[in-house]
């Protein structure tokens, strides 16, 4: 019997990280394990036996791979693959015990700290081309980047507030 | 005095860093902190390998642990003398916490007790 890939392209926003990790989980319990990630969020699923495999991703964009990979290797953790920032690392789930990468609140919270402080630079671009909106569209095509350009903005802004909310509410526990 | 002043800064630690510090009075590297804060917690703080990237990466970048040796790939890493130093004040921290606590311990266990036998 051949096994063939699987490709699913699924959209998570940055900040539905844990919904993303209990979709990866179901899928394994159906058989579908995640072999590769594309960009922008294409999964490939290498089809097999169903299996409870716990998914955690990582947000990390300054690091250094090899012992950050080596440390997370072998603490049980199989690295999947990355995607713009994210690391995907699963385990199989072990009856009585959470399984989790971050085990206190301070350190959850670093990680969406540090995606706040991408998103914050990935702003500065945007912020540059509205400033400079008439000198740089040609005429006419005025009205369509202002309103991609708005668009943008609006979802950058309610992208910092859905993480910001995240944040207080792992304060609050 | 003025050394003090500023190690203050680093205080109070969080658990999770507090025990991997206690570790790293001996050269370790991170998956041999993670087992051996499990032991020496018994069992009450476990370490999972996000937490201790991001605590090793701070301490380094603060100078409070160096990286010592490399073994098969994986870095060593050991308390500094000013890590050393902070560790020190946040055992002291902790005396005081416990001998408060201790006392109102075991007025609260009488507390319970006669709260069971009513």
């Amino acid at each position: 019997m051949e096994n063939k890939t699987i490709r699913k392209f699924k959209w998570f926003w940055a900040w539905q990280d844990e919904a993303e990790e209990a979709w990866l989980r179901e899928m394994s319990n159906e058989g579908c394990h995640l072999s590769r990630i594309g960009f922008p969020t294409i999964y490939e699923f290498e089809p097999g036996e169903p299996n409870d495999f716990v998914y955690r991703l990582d947000y990390q964009w300054k690091m250094e791979k090899e012992d950050y990979l080596q440390l997370f290797g072998d603490s049980g953790w199989e690295n999947v693959g990355e995607m713009s920032g994210w690391h995907y690392f699963r385990q199989a789930a072990q009856t009585g015990e959470e399984l989790e990468i971050y085990t206190d609140t301070e350190s959850k919270i670093g990680k969406y700290q540090r995606l706040l402080t991408f998103l914050g630079i990935l702003m500065l671009p945007l912020f540059f081309t509205i400033m400079n909106l008439n000198n740089l569209a040609p005429y006419g095509w005025m009205s369509i980047i202002q309103l991609f350009v708005a668009l943008l903005l609006v979802l950058y802004v309610y992208a910092i507030i859905r993480i910001l909310l995240r944040i207080r509410q792992l304060k609050r526990i | 005095m003025k050394n003090n002043i500023k190690l203050k800064k680093y205080l109070p630690l969080t658990e999770a860093t507090y025990y991997i510090m206690l570790a790293l009075i001996e050269p370790l590297h991170g998956y041999g902190v993670m087992q051996k804060v499990e032991q020496i917690s018994q069992e009450t703080v476990k370490v999972g390998p996000g937490t201790l990237y991001g605590a090793f990466s701070s301490l380094e970048k603060e100078g409070l642990i160096e990286m010592v040796s490399e073994e098969q790939r994986r870095k060593c890493y050991q308390l500094t003398d000013k890590g050393r130093q902070v560790l020190v004040g946040q055992i002291d921290r902790l005396e005081i916490m416990s001998a408060n606590g201790l006392p109102v311990r075991e007025q609260l266990v009488i507390m319970l007790d006669n709260g069971k036998k009513r």
